[in-house]
């Protein structure tokens, strides 16, 4: 069965909606779930996640909160951190993955720690048996695929095509998803514009999909209540569920 | 002719100054920098590439800037002062040196279109002005705020046929101007060269935009030496990025009896939390693609920077700088607004010479200077003060 990872912004509109919301997709159908971490300059975002990062951060949301809801939801829902590499810098990568290891989180998914950067902290991240999600971008050619995919953990993120999240653009994938193949055993799941209209076929080749600015969107609807902006989501999950297993 | 030298404070292969730099980008841009990395080992020692560089620079951009002994200033001061003519560039400001050097990269790498994140509008008109001249095509990243406050700027880029994206998000300056250059570029990955304006960003631009700088250090030291046959005691800059300060340290940094200093902004004040002072009150993390000293909150949440100067209001700084504060090879203190203004008037009135309120605070700092007397100082004049007429006038009032 293909897999479904649903990204969701922490935070917004508070921590007590992002753990209520989160427990309900783990029993939709999202078998793995991406907490986000907001950041104030979030680069490989489009302006639907950027926009919750920033109204969450003006809500107050602080590192802490993000602790506070993994305790709810991990023990429930398989679990990963999605932020950008300072916000975890700033804690201390040996105090990050000791906390996350504590709270059964299951990797971290850092945007801007490409693999060389990544290097540092490979044995940080062995040592606490939590996954640095490797990423592979359409422009990586089959050699650095190789390297990259050498010792990916949990998934591995393929792009769905050179861009920032939530965009509309279409690439074909066939070609690098049997590269990443013949070089790793490890599931791929793709990312970056998945929604309900293009699961299906953005889950073609591949092990799963990534799905993040089409629940964020509902997020953000001033005119859903909180009962209603959570219904709409787990809708969404079962429905890309569906739709990537027909 | 101007060619770089293999520097004692060269980054590793994957760009560390010591724990600074890097790259932390998305890895839809790995690619591109690695490609970047390899070109530019092809070309950094190049007779063939610096001789196209050099011709630009001598005929397009009127180097060698002259470095000027500032008579009146010196007498007051009872100092030996050379400011060095950066503002006399073509364009306005030593911003052109860099530019010229990644416009014929781009050529070389077959991409047409060119985009490029500007604070002051002085790196946007450079870049402009070099798309134009090269026949690229040109967009231009600039913070809603600073669109406001240098028009006169985005005019001059519209001007030279470049598309100006005023940047709405965060604090709508410099950093989310980059932010949205580097949206731009991730997206357009392929076929898009990015031009860096300062010694900041993912390896290998502070390394590259160093070496493109550094022959305002090369020319400095040759023109010293010719004009007083000693090395000069103080070199001073100012630093938003940190370009025009490391272009001009570069050539001074081996010799032990020259103090380079570094002026960051310090706005209304270092005491405040208005100040664009990243490596007095900034600690290090990881911002636009590198790792170096950042104005940032308990969690790592970037901070937003002032200064008068749209050049340096920026909450970082570039990661050679964060290096060098550590390892002590370049001393750093900070000029406010305040003081940065009074010299504005001050170098106008007593030399003739306007100079962008950036480059101001360089010139501020001479009157902080402990025991100048006798002294032998080079200032960096970094740019001419035409693109700060509109806000002077605002804030001055003469009879």
């Amino acid at each position: 069965m293909k897999q479904l990872v649903a990204y969701i912004t922490s935070g917004y509109p508070d921590i007590g909606f992002t753990t209520d919301l989160a427990l309900a997709l783990g029993e939709s159908g999202v078998d793995q779930l991406e907490l986000g971490v907001p950041f104030s300059d979030p680069v490989a975002d489009g302006p639907v996640i950027e926009k919750a990062n920033f109204r969450s951060l003006q809500n107050g949301f602080k590192f802490e909160d993000l602790l506070k809801v993994s305790k709810e939801v991990a023990p429930h829902v398989d679990t990963l951190w999605m932020g950008y590499f300072n916000l975890f810098y700033q804690y201390g990568m040996q105090r990050l993955l000791k906390e996350a290891a504590n709270l059964h989180v299951k990797g971290m998914i850092i945007p801007d720690l490409p693999y060389e950067e990544a290097q540092s902290y490979s044995k940080d991240f062995n040592q606490y048996n939590v996954a640095n999600i490797a990423f592979v971008a359409p422009t990586d050619s089959p050699k650095r695929i190789e390297h990259i995919v050498s010792d990916a953990k949990q998934f591995i993120y393929l792009v769905a095509y050179t861009g920032i999240t939530g965009s509309g653009k279409h690439e074909n994938l066939q070609a690098i998803l049997r590269h990443i193949k013949s070089y790793s055993h490890t599931p791929v799941y793709v990312g970056f514009g998945v929604n309900a209209n293009t699961a299906k076929e953005k889950a073609q080749g591949a092990d799963g999909v990534i799905v993040g600015s089409a629940f964020v969107t509902i997020l953000l609807d001033e005119h859903l209540s909180y009962t209603e902006k959570i219904k709409e989501c787990t809708t969404l999950a079962s429905s890309i569920k569906q739709k990537i297993n027909e | 002719m101007y060619i770089p030298s293999p520097s004692t404070f060269d980054p590793d292969t994957n760009g560390h100054f010591g724990i600074f730099g890097g790259r932390y980008v998305p890895e839809t841009l790995m690619p591109a920098l690695l490609e970047l990395h390899d070109e530019y080992e092809k070309i950094r020692f190049s007779r063939d590439f610096w001789s196209e560089v050099d011709y630009y620079l001598k005929d397009y951009v009127g180097r060698p800037s002259p470095l000027y002994f500032a008579a009146n200033i010196s007498k007051e001061l009872k100092a030996r002062i050379y400011l060095k003519r950066e503002d006399l560039n073509h364009t306005g400001a030593h911003k052109v040196n860099n530019v010229i050097a990644q416009g014929l990269m781009a050529k070389r790498l077959g991409k047409k279109k060119i985009i490029a994140e500007t604070g002051a509008g002085q790196h946007g008109v450079a870049t402009a002005t070099i798309c134009a001249l090269l026949g690229l095509e040109c967009e231009i990243f600039m913070g809603a705020k600073d669109v406001a406050r240098q028009e006169l700027n985005v005019f001059r880029m519209k001007l030279l046929g470049a598309t100006v994206h005023a940047v709405e998000s965060g604090s709508c300056t410099l950093k989310d101007a980059m932010n949205d250059a580097i949206r731009h570029w991730v997206t357009h990955a392929r076929d898009t060269f990015y031009i860096i304006g300062t010694v900041a960003g993912p390896h290998p631009y502070p390394m590259m935009v160093r070496d493109f700088q550094a022959i305002i250090g090369w020319e400095a030291r040759a023109q010293i030496l010719e004009k007083e046959n000693r090395l000069p005691d103080t070199v001073i800059a100012c630093i938003g990025g940190g370009s025009n300060a490391i272009g001009m340290f570069q050539h001074f940094l081996d010799d032990k009896e020259v103090t380079c200093i570094g002026i960051e902004a310090g706005g209304l004040g270092v005491e405040t939390e208005q100040h664009g002072a990243s490596l007095l009150k900034g600690r290090p993390g990881v911002l636009h693609g590198q790792m170096s000293y950042l104005l940032q909150d308990p969690d790592g949440q970037i901070l937003e920077a002032h200064s008068i100067s749209a050049g340096l209001d920026y909450p970082g700084i570039g990661p050679e700088h964060a290096f060098h504060k550590e390892n002590r090879s370049v001393a750093y203190d900070n000029i406010t607004d305040s003081e940065a203004l009074d010299a504005f008037v001050w170098l106008s009135q007593k030399e003739g010479i306007i100079p962008a309120f950036e480059s101001a605070h360089a010139i501020a700092y001479l009157k902080k200077i402990d025991n100048i007397e006798g002294k032998l100082i080079i200032v960096n004049l970094s740019g001419r003060g035409d693109k700060d007429m509109i806000q002077a006038k605002e804030i001055l009032h003469f009879n």
